[in-house]
């Protein structure tokens, strides 16, 4: 703590440097040293056995840009999830075949997640890069017709048998598994790279005073506004700013078809899912991964709670909100200035109360989340690959 | 870092309880860990690992023993909350009774920073501790 203490005491008394570095106390100290350091290690998902191996990524990134995976033949997974767009698609809701109730989430960092989705319907990314071929909003196809063009298309067909060790097996449910494992392993590459927060947070520890002068003004005090009395990281928490976890936040849960569950319906849906963890596609032989599933509660106040998404290249992928409802992160910040306690669950949580932000302080945070983009790239760069044989 | 309590919701009964037994205090031995006391039953906790991190699972092996003649019949419940946020945990945990007043339990995990709560129901004694995760 003491070398906390000295950093942000040198950065006070250097002169001009001075001037350009705000003095935390150890309690804010702790707070941002939290998130991070970034990137985080990395290690395989144990559910998956092949996960982070080079083949599956190769598969996946194959099946991720295939348009026949829709009947279709018009929406592909990057439809909806555009590389150049943050991995997601910058409309309010999704649009595939026809218009979603809910946003594209981004696909930076997703491997991170304890849960997938908005509501959490999926307990692990294979699962979850599966349901968007099956729903008849976004890419309309069925687990027959995904597991027939594995099998009949002799690239696809030999890339699988390169990847699982095993040509695509007879049940089409076992096909649909597998694609959604390669469709991981190729998501688990996409990482967003260091951000101008992370050279001061890592600053910060290392008592770099010169660092810690290039970090703006107002993105220093909305980062004390961050971790201090606006409250946000009690969700927003951790390296990938997210507990990974489901809140209201008095987002309307209205839809055209009444309302939206939100995670109790998710949770619903996961417990009914033959894909789920507590299956027969978990490979997983310690069983540790599923036990999140195996002990999870589902509860009444999970009816209109939605993910905590991560905050990490969040400037790149507006609209924001489980329904695209806020545009822009001076919407957001508004959103949690003027909250109204009423609009919550009257049996939930007691943590979120208007914050009555000036102008100049909306601005601040703002700066502060603007400051969690990456400068330069991470995504690792692939040559187109040679036909399988 | 961490902050002892104890809450006795029916000081009453246990005093009555203690009456009836004649007030004999039984030597009650418990593994190491951290102990929670009431007039009637005594525990102790440990979660492993040791330090619970925000958004980590772990596991929690609990002891019990009863501090009066009277034993405890085992009817055990525990929970956890975060008494300022209102909440409580999103999963609920196992409970397996290993003998000699013994349990294990899994299924834990505490998704937000801040003071949470264990709650042990021994008996419909409720004793409670409170500790800070970072």
């Amino acid at each position: 703590m003491t070398r906390f203490v000295v950093a942000a005491l040198l950065a006070l008394i250097s002169g001009s440097a001075a001037a350009q570095s705000l003095e935390f106390t150890d309690v804010e100290l702790r707070g941002i040293l939290r998130h991070g350091p970034w990137p985080v290690p990395w290690s395989p998902d144990p559910s998956n056995r092949v996960s982070g191996n080079p083949q599956a990524i190769e598969f996946g990134e194959r099946l991720f840009f295939e348009p026949r995976l829709s009947p279709s033949g018009k929406v592909l997974c990057a439809t909806c999830h555009a590389p150049f767009r943050g991995w997601q698609d910058a409309r309010a809701r999704a649009f595939g075949l026809a218009e979603a109730d809910r946003n594209t989430q981004s696909l930076f960092n997703v491997r991170n997640n304890r849960w997938f989705g908005w509501d959490g319907a999926s307990d692990s990314l294979w699962a979850q890069s599966v349901r968007p071929i099956l729903d008849a909003r976004e890419m309309g196809g069925s687990q027959a017709g995904a597991a027939a063009l594995v099998r009949g298309d002799p690239e696809l067909s030999c890339r699988f048998e390169k990847t699982f060790g095993v040509p695509p097996p007879a049940a089409d449910e076992g096909v649909l598994a597998g694609i959604g494992k390669a469709l991981a392993a190729f998501q688990e590459t996409i990482v967003s790279g260091r951000s101008p927060f992370d050279e001061f947070r890592d600053a910060l520890e290392k008592g770099d005073r010169a660092a810690l002068t290039r970090y703006p003004l107002a993105a220093q005090r909305g980062l004390r506004l961050f971790v201090g009395r606006g409250n946000c990281s009690a969700c927003h928490f951790g390296p990938g700013f997210s507990n990974g976890e489901f809140h209201d936040t008095g987002v309307p849960f209205f839809i055209a078809s009444g309302a939206d569950p939100g995670r109790h319906g998710g949770i619903r849906k996961l417990q009914a899912n033959p894909l789920n963890l507590l299956g027969r596609y978990n490979d997983d032989t310690a069983g540790k991964s599923a036990l999140k599933t195996q002990y999870l509660a589902l509860e009444h106040r999970n009816f209109g709670e939605f993910k905590v998404p991560g905050l990490r290249n969040v400037a790149l992928t507006a609209p924001y909100m489980h329904n695209g409802s806020l545009a822009t992160l001076a919407d957001v910040a508004r959103h949690y200035s003027e909250i109204d306690p009423d609009r919550l669950h009257s049996d939930g949580e007691s943590l979120l109360k208007p914050l009555r932000l000036s102008a100049g302080e909306t601005a601040d945070l703002v700066a502060f989340l603007e400051s969690l983009s990456e400068t330069s790239s991470a995504l690792p760069s692939r040559l187109p690959s040679a036909p399988c044989r | 870092m961490e902050k002892r309590r104890r809450t006795v919701r029916q000081p009453v009964r246990a005093l009555i309880l203690l009456a009836a037994f004649g007030g004999t205090a039984q030597a009650c031995e418990l593994p190491p860990g951290t102990r929670v006391e009431s007039p009637r039953a005594a525990l102790s906790y440990r979660t492993i690992p040791v330090k619970i991190a925000v958004g980590e699972p772990f596991v929690l092996e609990l002891a019990t023993c009863p501090k009066t003649q009277a034993a405890l019949s085992g009817r055990v419940k525990l929970d956890a909350h975060m008494p300022e946020h209102r909440h409580g945990m999103n999963y609920r945990p196992s409970l397996k009774p290993i003998g000699g007043g013994r349990y294990f339990s899994e299924g834990w995990l505490f998704h937000m920073p801040g003071r949470w709560e264990f709650v042990f129901d021994l008996d419909g004694e409720r004793l409670t501790h409170s500790v800070r995760i970072e």
